[in-house]
């Protein structure tokens, strides 16, 4: 599924855990590594880098490591183009730190500019577990179906306990009301009638995909899309909220005007994994 | 000695009785609208018509006049709750836009938006400003009656729209979450234009000035889609959790709406605005429940509505009022510029042809805030009854007409589903 995976990291108290994680995601994905760091080399970072890689089941020496100096986020994603990495994984703080330069407003200015997939760990840990309950984002976009599908390989490499897939009823209450001018029956039977459209999308989607023997759960929602799947994430404590990436790279006005995703990137409600369109050329391995 | 309006007695009575004859004829003609598959305003306008002086008045002029005549008091509160209504109206209106709708749809319906309402607005505007003797403009104010009359032809009916694209099966579709996303921009707009024109006007400004009223307004706009938007992301969680559901959201979102009208007028910008403002900063938080929405919608829908669409009926006579060469003028040019300025948005945005026409066509929906528009026009004196009672009759051939040109020019995407919908 991804080949090559990319981290970004940076020296903090979570840089072990960050890379514990990096070495479950290369073996789950049997995946190439490389360490990104953006910042001026040093001989004191560089020796701790090589310990803790080697601490950690990587070979420094044949590792690829890679220093860049300047601004992180334009740096990261110039450096994930350069080395064709399929997915980016770094930290995040749940909350976004007002006026404060951090790594994860990095991680967010990633998810808003950056072309590349990302995984985003809330908390990384030495000890990583498997992403055992998952929600999927499959509200009606034409992305759908390739999310999905790639949110069920990731679900059977995890061996999930539980998927969720989120689709919603657009508009509901502008529906409703100009339903309301049937009886209630009527009213009823629309009501039933627009879940139901919304389940058989998600089935339809469902019956060309080889799901084994996970159990699934078709959840559909209505209101604000980003800010329902979000909370619905939390409701469940899912580990893993699978979402397709923007269809713009968002700016200072999605942020005043905020829609979809930018309601979870306010407060993240759990791991993301954010996925970008396949690049030209290079196909997903299955 | 100041003249003072009691409600006697009899005042009580007979506001009771108009009441309950409004509601329940127009809840009659509502259903017959329904029976007959179309929108629920046009069987309310066509009560009103029949309960006011056009036919009730007509025909049992004595019993007309013992109805509606000589009753100050009860008439003054009707006055008044006609004016909550509009407030109310346009607050569902602004309910009804969802920014992330529009965001959603994007470059597209910003474009067609843009188009559907310049085009109406500049053919409206020059046709007034050139046949003001037919038209029947006053001469002392010929240009803002000229912008008003159009502004009033580019507005298009957002519910009535989605209640025809429901009923095609459409609303699901791409043209029609185009269409619905565009309608949302274009009531922005037209709000927004409003507010504009009244100040260019002059006569509510009471001295603020136009370029101050305009400062005001698109600050107030501004303000209130983002710090305003952001207290409420505040204020509604907190009330969802402590207070009583819904009646706790639902009482509050309403005290807001006539706070937000009362500051609106108290600057010199119409009323109606704070209220349409308001609605779409509650709208689009997200603590504002689907449900919560639905409830305010079938409440002010199905009481205050009518009484606001009947009242206009009751007003007015639509015989003695009605001057054919004005409403062939009204219906010719709304309708022609209205679709065409759709289109050509549509066209340049890359939509084909034969969907350009559809989103043309759907787009000249109107039957709500267009004749809430016309009516403020006509009782600020911007507008004569004739051009009222053509817009009117422009807004129901409107809702009339829409559905059958779409099943006409493209069956294939009337009564098409999402996946069947053929692709752009």
């Amino acid at each position: 599924m991804f080949e090559k995976i990319a981290v970004a990291l940076a020296f903090s108290p979570r840089l072990e855990a960050l890379i514990c994680e990096t070495q479950r995601m290369a073996r789950l994905f049997e995946a190439s590594v490389v360490f990104i760091h953006v910042g001026a080399p040093n001989l004191e970072e560089e020796t701790i880098l090589r310990n803790k890689l080697q601490a950690h089941g990587f070979n420094p020496d044949t590792c690829k490591i890679i220093w860049e100096e300047g601004e992180p986020t334009p740096k990261i994603i110039e450096v994930c183009n350069r080395e064709n990495i399929d997915l980016l994984i770094t930290g995040a703080l749940k909350r976004e730190p007002f006026f404060r330069q951090h790594f994860s407003s990095v991680a967010r200015k990633m998810i808003r500019k950056g072309n590349i997939s990302l995984l985003v760990l809330l908390e990384p840990q030495l000890e990583p577990r498997p992403f055992r309950e998952i929600v999927i984002n499959g509200t009606d976009h034409e992305r759908t179906p390739e999310i999905i599908a790639k949110g069920i390989e990731v679900a059977l490499l995890e061996k999930a306990k539980r998927v969720h897939i989120l689709n919603e009823v657009q508009l509901l209450g502008l529906r409703m009301s100009m339903a309301g001018e049937g009886t209630h029956a009527e009213v009823e039977k629309t009501r039933r009638s627009l879940v139901h459209d919304e389940v058989a999308k998600i089935e339809q989607i469902l019956k060309t995909l080889d799901t084994g023997d996970l159990k699934i759960n078709i959840k559909i929602v209505s209101g604000k899309p980003g800010h329902e799947i979000a909370r619905f994430t939390e409701k469940t404590e899912a580990d893993l909220l699978i979402l397709r990436s923007p269809d713009h790279k968002l700016n200072i006005f999605d942020r005043l005007f905020p829609h979809d995703l930018e309601y979870i990137l306010g407060d993240l409600p759990s791991n993301l994994l954010i996925i970008h369109e396949n690049r030209k050329g290079r196909l997903w391995k299955t | 000695m100041e003249n003072v309006i009691e409600l006697t007695h009899h005042d009580m009575v007979m506001l009771f009785l108009r009441l309950c004859f409004m509601l329940f004829a127009a809840r009659m003609f509502a259903e017959l609208a329904r029976k007959l598959k179309q929108p629920a305003v046009v069987g309310e306008i066509i009560a009103g018509i029949l309960l006011g002086p056009t036919v009730f008045g007509m025909l049992l002029p004595d019993l007309f006049n013992s109805t509606y005549g000589n009753q100050p008091g009860a008439d003054l509160v009707i006055d008044g709750l006609v004016q909550i209504s509009v407030v109310l109206l346009l607050f569902i209106a602004g309910l009804e836009v969802e920014l992330n709708v529009v965001w959603n749809q994007g470059r597209k319906a910003a474009i067609i938006a843009f188009f559907s309402v310049a085009v109406p607005l500049l053919a409206g505007f020059a046709v007034a400003l050139n046949l003001p003797v037919l038209l029947g403009m006053p001469e002392e104010e010929r240009v803002v009656s000229a912008m008003f009359f159009g502004l009033s032809i580019s507005i298009t009916g957002l519910a009535v729209l989605a209640r025809i694209l429901i009923d095609l099966e459409m609303f699901k579709t791409k043209a029609g979450l185009l269409m619905i996303a565009a309608a949302m921009i274009i009531d922005v707009l037209a709000w927004v234009i409003f507010s504009i024109i009244l100040s260019v006007k002059g006569e509510s400004t009471e001295g603020l000035g136009v370029f101050l009223t305009i400062g005001l307004t698109l600050g107030f706009t501004f303000l209130m889609l983002t710090a305003g938007k952001g207290i409420l992301n505040k204020i509604l969680p907190w009330i969802n959790q402590k207070m009583a559901w819904p009646g706790g959201l639902l009482s509050i979102s309403l005290a807001l709406c006539f706070l937000a009208a009362a500051f609106t007028e108290s600057i010199g910008i119409h009323a109606t605005f704070g209220a349409f403002i308001m609605g779409v900063a509650l709208g689009d938080s997200q603590h504002m429940t689907e449900k919560a929405k639905e409830i305010l919608h079938q409440f002010i829908n199905n009481i205050f509505a009518p009484i606001f669409f009947i009242s206009i009926g009751i007003k007015l006579n639509f015989i003695e009022g009605f001057n054919p060469g004005i409403v062939g003028v009204i219906v010719l040019v709304g309708w022609l510029a209205k679709v065409y300025g759709s289109y050509l948005g549509s066209k340049l945005s890359g939509i084909k042809r034969k969907k350009s026409l559809v989103i043309g066509v759907g787009l000249n929906s109107r039957g709500s805030v267009d004749i809430v528009l016309a009516l403020i026009a006509l009782e600020a004196g911007l507008i004569s009854e004739p051009i009222f009672i053509g817009l009117v009759v422009l807004a129901l051939l409107s809702s009339l007409g829409t559905a059958p040109l779409i099943k006409w020019i493209s069956p294939a995407l009337a009564g098409a589903s999402g996946d069947q919908a053929p692709e752009e």
